[in-house]
């Protein structure tokens, strides 16, 4: 855009980077002095192709390129006249060779081509249709109602989320302030080493953190290698704690019923054949159908021999 | 040894196997049995490919009808080449155990500039020079003309392909891009078009990501891969960062500029073809008129991988009357670029939705939405008919009607960034406007839906939970696998302080600290005293270690190191990179040993394993979290918050400990290689950060390695050290990290096996 200029003054953007420039129906650009000096009376003739221009017609260029002013302007006010929208149509191709009849009228408008046949072309089009030309003046098409809808949205869901993180912050601090308040009350009150308190009011905040921040979804003490979490490396030694060691007793629970067959021998044994068979998506979890039948067993059996005393 | 996987007969071409291997096997094949999706993730160096490529063979060569194709995606030309050469050895293997001839057939597909052989062409320089002399030599067009107008060149490898190559089918075998190449030469065919047209008939294709991925090249060269494939994504930690840079679109001034002469030449272009063959002009119009319906009639058979730049709808209309004639569609897109020059001429940074940008179209120069959509394939069709040779200029133009048909059609999930200058620079004026895609899981979407199975493995994907979410589907199986070691042979651990107990931090605030610097200084220093062979250090930014490494040279830090290693640095350009990297390796080779400074997210921390000596240690200067103040970064932020309920945390986080990860995964390479990984930043001690590490590393990093000083690392590295130069053999591995086929069948190593997988 630097190097454009007025035609007419030859200044440029670069040399006065305050320069406006003007475009008027024409499509030829004149800079916002130039165009004071010349239009004082309100009316002129273009300085390139003599078109006979207003004053009050001439607007801010807003492409580099002035034709496309043109155009869009042509494009503006054919469009207030040729305004049938897809519904009027019966069907789509007829629709489109309308929107192509658009296209050539204003293809034609701005590069001056059978001017006189197009102006007269419009004018019957203009009697032609008054009614629906009225009645299509008010009424959006389909498509700017679902951007305005999708804008609309766009909106609302903006307004929640700042609601909804304003909430979440206030109830943060809020936490934070009580949890401080607390500490401060048991400062005074309590008769614990002030040490204490504070080592439990750390671990209170970071559990507020934490609660915050979302639980984490695994937890296991040990490694698949043996190694516990926090296991020291072999460079530390470890200290050996001598203590009795805890024995395992096997728990036995009292079913009042008869045996259960072992979930290996339920296949052998023909259990199975009264179980749907597992799909392969159940088998890629860990499931397998003897434990279903298992269940079921066990289900049934238990308290059958269970007697009232 | 033969394996009997749940059942199924692998082949696998070593006499030993990893324990991990088998369990990984062993999760694939239940995969496959579900006929969904699967995250894996196993350390790296043990075996990864080999386990992948026996099982999905075998299991191909077992149920023929349930799996038909492996698509085996990779990043780089060298990986694709290994995949290849470990496939060539199991099905060496497999003939020879069986006995006799497989009819199995496997390529690797990569661009025209690695597989053209025709000497004119291949000596370009540039991948896109190619692809455009290539077009212009093989366009049916040019060689129409050709049979007017013996004159006109073409290409006679690709005249010879279609003419006897087309027909006779490629003989079973495994082909890589030399192998291709040559076949190429000695038969006199076009190796290139030779790969795409096989494509059809082969068992195994490997090829890179974006033949999948990127909507433009999957519609030309995978749309007709059969649904029952199964696609392999490996190396698959940034997988959603592919995704989005696949779908977004940036433009410059620059674009525009050459966008109106792109017009400007197919404006002459239609001029002159109206004088002389109009009748073209006009039967293109009537197709028009017609509609697209000879596209949709093939989508309807289902035989394409749909393209999500063009939406089914769209396929089913005809073209809109506004841009039908060839004209009015060239006045159409001369208003598109004059109004996003003039958006591109704001002094002020905007940022708006799909939506909001179509608006203003609409009252600026009154384009509608629907014309929009339709850019894109009307270029296409217009280029066609205008017999256009050289579609490389019109790459511009080709970019703009893509972003128009875009950000038409996804209302949602993109975000338009104008920026009038960069951050760093604001006198200059240097305006861009992003067309960002926020939602990774759109350009994969219709490779999840198409494909019956999609495994995602790398050796560092956790937390495995977010990529499901991020790239929103649903696997049937998550798993990670640790290493089984013999030896505990990495050492990771967290250096938090200095000898002066001053915190080690890259965090902003402390970053330029003088102390932090020379603390880091005196920790490469005390390292590179104690580390034989190679050493490898990340920053965070090359910004960073430009001012790191000035302020070790006035420190003198930087002359101290020089006694005991020689230091290269990695620098931005790609071809100085490459030779300080070789000399590294030769410094390395010589014993006596190199360090090489480098940064997280750059060439050196994603492609190049250090193995054995040329890493033993590897040290990450702070958290490499990303520029976080970019607009796109944020837009993304706050739509993953939106949409997945990700937190900005949780994410940076991860993003940061995927690459803290995947660098310091660079010194180990194999169950007998060795490493020390040392996590100099006291915020990696943190749970939050800790947790988001591959469980194989993570289960090395106990207590006791936590925020240590300068000192007690030094203390541990060189215990770490002693140990691991004792004499290591096979022996001392069989049985435990080792295994023969006779062990693995026991009892007690199955029951072993079955813990080594952790579902999520």
């Amino acid at each position: 855009m630097d190097d454009q200029g007025c035609p007419r003054c030859k200044t440029t953007k670069y040399r006065n980077p305050s320069l406006k420039l003007m475009v008027n129906v024409c499509g030829h650009t004149l800079c916002e002095s130039c165009v004071e000096l010349l239009f004082v009376r309100g009316s002129g003739s273009c300085q390139e192709c003599n078109t006979p221009l207003r004053k009050s017609n001439f607007r801010v260029q807003l492409f580099e390129d002035p034709t496309i002013d043109k155009e869009v302007e042509i494009r503006k006010k054919i469009l207030k006249i040729y305004n049938k929208r897809e519904e009027d149509f019966p069907s789509l191709r007829e629709y489109n060779d309308f929107l192509e009849d658009i296209e050539e009228i204003v293809f034609n408008l701005t590069n001056n081509v059978d001017l006189d046949n197009t102006r007269r072309k419009i004018d019957m089009y203009q009697k032609e249709n008054k009614d629906t030309i009225q009645r299509n003046k008010i009424k959006m098409t389909r498509e700017q109602e679902e951007l305005e809808e999708a804008l609309e949205l766009e909106k609302h869901e903006n307004e929640q989320r700042r609601l909804y993180l304003q909430k979440e912050e206030q109830l943060q601090q809020m936490m934070k302030r009580k949890n401080k308040q607390e500490l401060l009350d048991q400062l005074e009150t309590s008769h614990l080493p002030a040490s204490i308190l504070l080592a439990q009011h750390k671990g209170r905040s970071v559990q507020v953190e934490m609660q915050v921040e979302k639980p984490k979804p695994f937890k296991t003490d040990t490694f698949s290698t043996g190694i516990k979490k926090g296991h020291h490396i072999a460079s530390v030694p470890v200290t050996k704690i001598e203590e009795a060691l805890y024995q395992y007793q096997p728990i036995h629970i009292e079913t009042y019923g008869p045996q259960l067959p072992p979930i290996e021998m339920l296949g052998r044994q023909g259990y199975l054949n009264h179980v749907r068979a597992a799909s392969p998506q159940d088998l890629a979890g860990g499931y397998i159908s003897s434990l279903a039948c298992h269940r079921a067993l066990q289900d049934a059996f238990s308290g059958l021999f269970w007697q009232p005393h | 040894m033969k394996l009997n996987i749940d059942g199924l007969l692998v082949y696998f071409p070593y006499e030993y196997i990893y324990p991990e291997q088998y369990s990984y096997m062993l999760e694939l094949k239940r995969t496959l049995d579900a006929k969904g999706h699967g995250v894996l993730e196993m350390p790296s160096g043990t075996g990864k490919t080999v386990s992948l490529l026996s099982l999905i063979v075998a299991y191909q060569r077992a149920y023929p009808l349930e799996v038909t194709k492996l698509i085996y995606c990779s990043r780089t030309v060298p990986e694709i080449e290994k995949v290849v050469e470990e496939l060539r050895k199991l099905i060496e293997y497999t003939q020879a155990q069986t006995g006799g001839t497989l009819n199995f057939m496997a390529l690797a597909l990569s661009s025209r500039r690695n597989l053209c052989v025709n000497p004119e062409v291949s000596a370009l320089r540039f991948g896109k020079e190619i692809d455009g002399r290539c077009h212009s030599l093989t366009a049916s067009f040019v060689r129409s003309q050709k049979q007017r107008d013996p004159t006109v060149q073409t290409c006679r490898f690709f005249e010879e392909f279609d003419a006897i190559g087309r027909e006779t089918p490629l003989p079973p075998g495994i082909y890589n891009l030399d192998d291709l190449r040559t076949l190429g030469r000695q038969k006199g065919w076009c190796p290139y078009y030779l790969a795409r047209h096989a494509l059809g008939q082969c068992n195994v294709v490997v090829y890179s990501y974006h033949y999948l991925l990127d909507p433009k090249i999957a519609d030309l060269v995978s749309r007709e891969l059969s649904k029952k494939s199964v696609v392999v994504f490996d190396e698959a930690h940034n997988i959603d960062n592919v995704c989005i840079d696949s779908m977004s679109v940036t433009i410059t001034r620059r674009t525009l500029e050459r966008c109106q002469t792109n017009i400007e030449t197919l404006n002459t272009a239609i001029e002159k073809i109206k004088e002389t063959d109009e009748k073209k002009l006009k039967e293109e119009y009537a197709q028009l008129v017609e509609g697209l319906r000879e596209a949709s009639v093939a989508r309807e058979t289902d035989v394409y991988l749909s393209n999500p730049v063009l939406p089914d709808e769209i396929l089913q209309e005809a073209v809109p009357g506004c841009i039908r004639n060839a004209l009015h569609f060239l006045g159409f897109l001369r208003r598109l670029v004059g109004y996003i020059k003039s958006r591109l001429r704001a002094g002020h940074v905007t940022q708006e939705g799909p939506a909001a940008f179509l608006r203003d179209l609409y009252e600026k120069v009154c384009i509608e939405r629907k014309p929009m959509r339709f850019c894109a394939e009307r270029l296409r069709s217009l280029t066609r008919t205008l017999e256009i040779a050289d579609i490389t200029d019109l790459s511009p133009l080709t970019l703009i009607t893509n972003f128009a048909t875009l950000v038409s059609t996804y209302t949602k999930g993109f975000m338009i960034i104008i920026e009038p200058f960069e951050d760093r620079t604001p006198s200059i004026s240097n305006p861009v406007l992003h067309f960002s895609c926020l939602d990774s899981s759109l350009a994969i979407k219709p490779v999840f839906q198409r494909f019956q199975s999609v495994i995602i493995t790398s050796g560092t994907l956790s937390p495995l939970d977010i990529y499901p979410k991020i790239l929103d589907f649903r696997p049937v199986t998550m798993a990670t696998f640790t290493m089984t070691l013999a030896r505990v042979c990495l050492c990771p651990m967290v250096v938090g302080r200095g000898n002066d107990q001053v915190a080690m931090s890259s965090k902003f605030e402390t970053r330029e600290d003088l102390a932090v610097m020379r603390n880091y200084g005196n920790l490469l220093l005390e390292m590179s005293a104690v580390v034989p062979d190679g050493i490898v250090g990340f920053f965070t930014s090359y910004l960073y270690m430009e001012n790191i490494v000035a302020s070790w040279y006035e420190q003198g830090i930087l002359e101290n190191i020089q006694r005991n290693k020689l230091i290269f640095i990695e620098t931005q350009d790609g071809a100085e990179t490459s030779v300080a990297l070789e000399k590294y390796q030769e410094a390395c080779e010589n014993g006596r040993g190199a360090i090489l400074l480098s940064v997280a997210r750059g060439k050196v921390s994603e492609g190049i394993d250090f193995v054995h000596h040329y890493g033993r240690a590897v040290i990450m200067f702070g958290v490499p979290y990303v520029y976080t103040q970019s607009r796109i970064l944020k837009a993304r932020l706050q739509f993953l918050r939106d949409q997945f309920h990700l937190r900005e945390n949780d994410f940076l986080t991860f993003d940061a400990m995927r690459h803290a990860a995947q660098c310091v995964g660079r010194a180990i390479r194999g169950k007998t290689d060795y490493g020390i990984m040392l996590f100099a930043d006291k915020r990696y001690a943190r749970s939050d950060k800790r947790g988001k590490l591959p469980l194989w590393i993570q289960e090395h990093l106990t207590d006791a390695n936590l925020n240590l000083t300068l000192d007690e690392s030094v203390h541990l590295a060189r215990h770490f050290l002693r140990q691991m130069a004792q004499p290591f053999r096979r022996e001392d591995q069989l049985g435990l990290s080792l295994l023969t086929l006779e062990q693995l069948q026991s009892e007690e190593m199955l029951q072993k096996i079955q813990e080594i997988a952790h579902q999520v």
